[in-house]
């Protein structure tokens, strides 16, 4: 049986101009379980994962969070819900180090200097790199030698995960992972799933949107495919296969709901 | 397999280039070759060559020389710590130098209508900060290139500093104002500030490191400590005991090193550094995290603007008079942000210091003086600034992170 969904929304439209990029699409993601979105270019996964972030906002549809409906009118919203969207781009600052990636834009400051602005009080640093030291602890990143270390010197696989140690830092319940392995080797990709198993394991709702059959089937336990901005279905993992997924992908199911194209 | 690939000479100074102190080693270096040439081989060779000599002059050397280089180079240093701010931003500010120009000018005509210099020095202060500043709301608001705003602000500013002086020049005598560059700190004063701040500079180094041991921390080397103690220490030392053994400690020095340190601690240890350097880095991760990268724009073209307006006080202080060549229309401009890229601040943001910034000035500011000893013409003072600028770009190029090449 499916957990009871964190996180859902129904008959989302979305249009750009003419463009009806979202038509009524319903999702939902529980916590404790890794989501995967699929579908092909163009099908809609980015516009739904942005709507969902509060990045776009949705021309019709609601949204649910633990049956308590909530309005999302923009990232604030989204993040103080504890949604946090990781970008493919990832959107580190290669100049930093992790510790103060990880704290960008709320710095802790020291105390008894009230008197200053808070932008000009003196940042303790030493606090910064003890969250830093237990965001990358919890998600186990072993490789990581310090947290002292420059961003611009760590691998691809490394990024990704101070990028989602970054978002869970933010008290967010919600992941959403966009093509996180796609750049990555062998190695590297199977450092970022480590790191997203951790994540479900630590009861966070994670949406992973990925073209990688692969990966998906080896960390997502449920499957949903969008096609021309409409549901196709949702899977549990266990009970397809990735030929199943990928006719749905390119072809829709036959009379399935969704695909009115 | 596992194998460690050779480093190649980009490579390493990248890696070195990314440790606190290791930035300061191109420049250093540079500095010591340049006095090394000037002070050493350009002596002896002399000496060797001309049979007529009867010692060993070495006057670049010589207190009295190092005393005026710092003075040379401290308006040069002044603009280039602002100009440190703007280049941490990946932006670039060619208005500098117009903007010292117009406040000397304007501090010059003030002083001689009557105001006192305190007063008229605060006045110019803000005038410079609201100069800066328009132009970062122009850069951050409306959109337009900083490389263009601030051109248009260079060429505005000249004319606007020519209309402030029709006759091109000025003396300045107000007392207030020439005090700045003719006070000396006593000798003995002197030794005690600079005893007060290396024992500052070493206990906070401690007491960090004693809190890092607390917190479970991981410390810094004992070697790399007391290595930056020590340095530091011998840099003070050697500074205050070379000008007190020709006069001594001039105030506006001091004043440039307070005014350093206090930008320096901002750039490095508060929010708002911290996200000037974010947006040097990457300026779409600061906007993602809440930070407010256009007010954080105008802030450090107004901090420029400042810096700029201190430069003028400074210049028409040490000089005792506003000309325009001395500013506006002189080699300051490329003379100051020269200093701050030779000082190893990245013209593609994100990565520099201020301190930097002052031993990019000494270069400089040594350069032009070990040239006018040896009787060089100014021709040869220009190419020559130019070949190590285009040496010190090419560092930074080099050195930039491998990931960030493409960008």
């Amino acid at each position: 049986m499916t957990p009871p969904p964190h996180l859902r929304v129904s008959g989302i439209h979305k249009r750009f101009g003419g463009l009806h990029a979202l038509r009524g699409v319903d999702f939902e993601v529980a916590r404790g379980e890794v989501m995967a979105l699929v579908g092909d270019n163009g099908a809609g996964k980015s516009t739904l994962m942005k709507v969902l972030a509060g990045a776009h906002l949705a021309d019709e549809g609601s949204f649910w969070l633990d049956d308590q409906q909530v309005q999302v009118n923009g990232p604030t919203d989204a993040a103080d819900l504890g949604i946090q969207i990781v970008y493919q781009d990832l959107a580190l600052c290669e100049n930093l180090d992790v510790s103060a990636n990880l704290s960008l834009g709320a710095e802790p400051v020291k105390a008894g200097f009230g008197f200053l602005p808070r932008f000009l009080r003196p940042i303790d640093d030493l606090e910064m790199e003890i969250k830093a030291q237990k965001a990358i602890d919890r998600l186990e990143v072993r490789t990581l030698k310090s947290v002292r270390s420059l961003v611009g010197g760590l691998s691809g696989g490394q990024r990704q995960a101070i990028a989602i140690a970054r978002a869970v830092g933010a008290e967010s319940s919600v992941v959403m992972l966009d093509e996180p392995t796609a750049a990555l080797g062998v190695a590297q990709t199977r450092q970022v799933l480590n790191v997203v198993r951790r994540l479900r394991d630590t009861n966070h709702a994670v949406v992973y949107i990925s073209h990688n059959m692969r990966d998906i089937f080896e960390i997502a336990d449920r499957i949903c495919v969008l096609r021309h901005g409409g549901n196709v279905a949702t899977w549990k993992t266990s009970e397809t296969t990735p030929d199943e997924i990928v006719v749905a992908m390119t072809r829709g199911l036959d009379g399935g709901q969704g695909n009115a194209a | 397999m596992p194998h460690e690939p050779a480093l190649s000479i980009a490579d390493r100074m990248r890696i070195m280039r990314q440790t606190r102190f290791g930035a300061f080693v191109p420049v250093l270096l540079a500095l010591a070759a340049i006095w090394g040439y000037f002070g050493l081989i350009a002596p002896l060779f002399e000496y060797w060559s001309d049979p007529a000599a009867d010692s060993i002059r070495f006057i670049f050397l010589s207190p009295r020389n190092i005393y005026n280089l710092f003075m040379q180079s401290a308006v040069i240093a002044t603009l280039a710590v602002g100009i440190t701010i703007v280049l941490l931003l990946g932006d670039i500010d060619l208005s500098a130098a117009a903007t010292a120009g117009v406040c000397a000018a304007l501090l010059g005509v003030l002083v001689l209508a009557g105001v006192p210099g305190w007063l008229a020095c605060l006045m110019v202060m803000v005038v410079g900060t609201v100069m800066g500043a328009a132009q970062g709301l122009l850069i951050a608001y409306v959109g337009i290139p900083s490389f263009v705003v601030t051109l248009a602000g260079l060429l505005g500013y000249q004319g606007l500093m020519q209309k402030i002086l029709p006759t091109g020049n000025l003396n300045v005598d107000d007392p207030f104002i020439r005090a700045i560059a003719r006070i000396l700190i006593p000798d003995m004063l002197g030794v005690v500030l600079a005893i007060g701040l290396v024992a500052l500079v070493a206990a906070s180094a401690l007491r960090r490191q004693s809190m890092r041991r607390a917190r479970g921390l991981e410390l810094d080397s004992r070697f790399a400590i007391w290595g930056q103690i020590g340095f530091f220490a011998a840099i003070t030392f050697a500074t205050v005991l070379t000008l007190n053994s020709y006069r001594a400690v001039p105030l506006m020095i001091v004043l440039l090193v307070a005014l350093t340190a206090l930008i320096g601690w901002i750039t490095t240890s508060t929010p708002f550094g911290r996200s000037v350097f974010a947006v040097g880095g990457n300026a779409e991760s600061a906007r993602r995290v809440g930070m407010k990268v256009n007010r954080i724009r105008v802030a450090a073209f107004g901090i420029v603007g400042l810096m700029a307006a201190i430069g003028g006080i400074f210049g028409a202080s040490r000089f005792g008079s506003v000309s325009y060549t001395a500013f506006a229309g002189g080699s300051l401009l490329l003379e100051s942000i020269g200093a701050a890229v030779i000082g190893g601040t990245s013209l593609f943001g994100g990565r520099g210091s201020v301190w930097n910034a002052i031993l990019g000035a000494l270069v400089i500011g040594s350069l032009g003086n070990g040239l006018d000893l040896s009787g060089a013409s100014s021709a040869d003072k220009l190419m020559f600034s130019g070949a190590i600028l285009l040496l010190a770009v090419a560092i930074d190029a080099v050195s930039r992170p491998a990931g960030a090449a493409g960008r």
